[in-house]
């Protein structure tokens, strides 16, 4: 990994066309400004992580889960029909 | 081509109807080619059944069954990678979680996968600048819950 440092105002470049300003240091924190053509996607890698996560725990459930939804689909539309 | 899956066994699959992933679901980037298995058509929640490993399934749901409102805003990044022409070649699927009570059906409307039913390319889209939430309640929301039943969701396009 590289590492520099920066300090407040200071910018850093990834290729020719996104910049990176350390706009403020407090504390903990840190505020950063990115400025991309807008076709580069800039998320927090925690939104990554939690969608990952998701999609894992998606990918592992059997064939009788489909058996659930049905039921629970079925009740959903008639909510009067009484759990046999 | 035949594949064996863990839940469905060995099944045949019509190469036509392979959807080609992009970038791959965050998680299995390695994936990239699937197809949609649908068990009954009266039930929304579909099988996206990856075809390069059968133990990999992803259950969905077409996500304006969920939210009749839903409008992500696709980047245009995305739009071009899935060389998308017209918004009506767009088919937008929401992976669903369920725990314990099957009742607690969540459907992830922050990252849905973005299908061009034409060209059948498809992404899995994080959205950007999104209040939509990972875990969406299904059964709380629906449409068809709140009686605007909508199940003719299925794209011709897709020709199932």
């Amino acid at each position: 990994m590289l590492i520099l440092t920066r300090k407040s105002g200071e910018t850093i470049r990834i290729g020719n066309e996104i910049k990176i300003t350390v706009l403020d240091v407090k504390g903990k924190q840190i505020r950063l400004g990115i400025d991309a053509p807008s076709d580069i996607v800039v998320h927090r890698e925690e939104i990554y992580q939690m969608i990952t996560q998701q999609n894992i725990l998606a990918a592992g459930y059997d064939d009788s889960i489909g058996k659930s939804l049905s039921h629970v689909w079925n009740r959903l539309k008639n909510p009067k029909e009484e759990v046999k | 081509m035949k594949i064996s899956t863990t839940r469905f066994g060995d099944i045949s699959i019509d190469e036509s109807k392979v959807i080609r992933m992009r970038g791959g679901m965050l998680g299995f980037e390695h994936l990239k080619r699937y197809e949609i298995f649908i068990q009954s058509e009266k039930i929304p929640f579909w099988w996206f059944q990856s075809v390069d490993d059968g133990s990999v399934a992803f259950v969905v749901i077409n996500s304006l069954a969920v939210k009749q409102d839903y409008e992500p805003v696709i980047p245009a990044a995305e739009v071009k990678l899935l060389e998308i022409g017209s918004p009506e070649d767009v088919v937008l699927l929401s992976v669903v979680t369920i725990r314990s009570d099957p009742f607690k059906v969540t459907a992830n409307l922050r990252a849905p996968i973005v299908v061009n039913a034409k060209k059948m390319l498809a992404q899995q889209v994080v959205l950007v600048d999104s209040d939509y939430p990972v875990q969406y309640p299904v059964t709380e929301n629906s449409a068809v819950s709140k009686g605007k039943a909508k199940t003719e969701i299925l794209p011709s396009a897709l020709a199932l």
